[in-house]
């Protein structure tokens, strides 16, 4: 199968500040792709970028064959964005903000601007100006305005900024949701990682002005965590710093931190604990997507 | 060119400028002042005063200067009041009454693209499958629309004060001249579209309202020019001078619609505007 999106040696300055250089990147149909980096990082540079709306100085784009320098506007029929801003107008009511956006990507479809006020819980605020919203609630309007069209691609730049917890899993679950019955790609942009761990299927690393790493979290996994550390909850209480050879410690009532080589070693730990011990939960504390992007930023610091 | 598109963006801003107050203030005020206070002003006194009596010898020098360039005169002009207020009617005026267009055509354009920025919203727009020239198109007609309505609007106000208040001087409608029908069917609507095209290339440039305000501002002073040389004497601007005229800024605006669609990509809006 062929990449939704494939970027080969793009680079991009503004006057003499390098914002990226020689980025390469891909990402497959129906992927929800975080790409991860610090603030200031040239995230939103390369959004921007693949929309067609920022020129890049060299390298080649492919959009489903499309090029966002030459062909931008076919890129931008079937692509949604939210910005970090929200991008509405404040002076007008969210039914209209709705309306507006439909007319400018040809929505056809009249039901759609109801469908999407009821999903996204607007529906009682439909009326009011878009000025008076909360965060979360201009939030959802502009994710909604990013649907209208049914988009084939999804720029999310920093969607869950300034929503509660309530709004941020409304907003996550959704997207995930939407991903699974329409198999629309998806960028996600986001400093924050634990969020995004549960939804994207793929990471993609920003740093130092380039992509420094891409893949899926197994596969991060598999490349940058050569230990693995486990939290067991039980009633074993060890007498010596090592059980069936690996490294253990008591580290409070009931909890004993064990040092794995992988992950594969835990059944067969596990299995010996249970012979004369209860096993309450079991918990890797360092595969989450946290501890990847900074063994990632370590490597590429180094 | 997306009719549907340029449609839904000039509906918007002409909703967008009854939404603001600021805005429709000017739109009310300006064809106000310029087409009821200031013609109701000078021909009201002209028809309750001795104005010989209250302004003295000089200024029946300078309206005799006047009157010695006016040729073609189908009105009666025998007291000095009449001479006055015809002089006023149709050389001053004109040039005064081409700063309604002017300045509401500069405060709506100015606004076009700087406001989309201050609203943040026209990073919206960029990213929409919006072309350029639909949008530089829609901004230019969202603008040039409610300025020449204004203009046309105080056409009629002010030919309704001109003629209420002359009758009683003249005896018979006085407006309109042929000075003020090219005025309005071709000087008017140039000047507007020049004024809304300078003023959209600026907003599309600058960073601010307040910037693209002060710097359009610089197009009232060729109309400055023809006022203060036709209130001094030194030439008087008839209907053939107003064609001329008229001529040369329509090739002026041809020059502008080029040079907006030839230097505006979304690249160069986008990193000028939003980066």
């Amino acid at each position: 199968m062929n990449p939704m999106i494939e970027v080969v040696g793009v680079s991009k300055a503004f006057g003499s500040q390098t914002v990226l250089r020689d980025v390469n990147f891909k990402v497959e149909p129906g992927e929800i792709l975080g790409l991860l980096g610090p603030n200031g990082a040239g995230k939103t540079t390369f959004l921007r970028i693949l929309n067609g709306v920022i020129k890049p100085e060299s390298g080649s784009i492919s959009i489903l064959g499309y090029n966002p320098v030459e062909n931008g506007d076919e890129i931008r029929k079937f692509s949604g964005v939210v910005t970090e801003s929200a991008g509405l107008y404040h002076q007008m009511s969210g039914e209209e903000n709705l309306a507006f956006f439909a007319e400018l990507y040809g929505v056809k479809n009249k039901r759609k601007i109801p469908e999407l006020l009821r999903l996204f819980d607007l529906e009682e605020h439909k009326g009011k100006a878009v000025g008076t919203y909360s965060t979360g609630m201009k939030k959802r309007l502009a994710l909604g305005k990013a649907l209208l069209h049914e988009p084939k691609l999804l720029f999310l730049d920093e969607p869950t900024n300034g929503l509660d917890p309530d709004g941020i899993k409304m907003v996550l679950s959704y997207l995930k949701k939407y991903n699974k019955d329409t198999g629309t790609t998806m960028i996600i942009c986001s400093h924050v990682l634990h969020q995004l761990e549960s939804i994207c299927d793929s990471f993609a690393f920003l740093e130092n002005q380039t992509i420094v790493e891409q893949g899926t979290k197994n596969e991060l996994e598999r490349k940058y965590i050569h230990e693995v550390i486990v939290k067991i909850n039980t009633n074993f209480a060890p007498t010596e710093v090592h059980l069936l050879g690996f490294p253990c410690k008591s580290t409070g009532e009931n909890t004993v931190i064990f040092t794995l080589p992988t992950k594969e070693t835990i059944p067969s730990l596990l299995q010996e604990l249970l012979k004369k011990n209860a096993v309450y939960s079991v918990e890797i504390m360092n595969n989450d997507l946290e501890s990847i992007y900074f063994k990632v930023r370590e490597k590429i610091n180094e | 060119m997306n009719s549907r598109i340029l449609k839904a963006i000039v509906k918007k801003d002409l909703k967008d400028i009854f939404r603001s107050k600021s805005l429709l203030t000017t739109l009310i005020i300006i064809p106000i002042l310029f087409s009821v206070i200031i013609p109701a002003a000078l021909v009201g006194s002209a028809v309750l005063f001795d104005l010989k009596e209250m302004a003295g010898n000089e200024a029946g020098k300078l309206i005799e200067l006047f009157m010695a360039q006016v040729k073609d005169v189908r009105v009666p002009l025998e007291t000095e009041e009449q001479k006055f207020v015809y002089i006023f009617i149709n050389y001053l005026l004109p040039s005064l009454f081409l700063l309604v267009p002017i300045i509401t055509a500069s405060t709506v354009a100015a606004n076009s693209f700087v406001g989309e920025k201050e609203r943040r919203t026209l990073e919206s727009l960029l990213f929409s499958p919006v072309s350029i020239k639909t949008l530089f198109v829609s901004k230019v007609i969202a603008s040039f629309f409610p300025s020449f309505l204004v203009s046309l609007i105080s056409f009629i106000l002010s030919g309704v004060v001109i003629n209420g208040l002359g009758y009683l001087l003249f005896g018979m409608m006085i407006f309109p001249s042929a000075n003020w029908l090219v005025l309005i069917l071709c000087l008017s609507p140039m000047v507007t579209l020049m004024t809304v095209l300078l003023n959209v290339l600026i907003s599309s440039r600058v960073k601010t309202y307040q910037e693209a305000q002060n710097i359009g501002g610089v197009i009232i002073l060729p109309v400055v020019g023809m006022m203060a040389g036709q209130a001094s004497g030194l030439f008087l601007v008839g209907a053939p001078i107003m064609l001329l005229i008229s001529l040369a800024i329509l090739i002026i605006n041809a020059i502008l619609l080029q040079r907006i669609t030839k230097y505006n990509d979304r690249f160069v809006l986008f990193e000028k505007q939003i980066h």
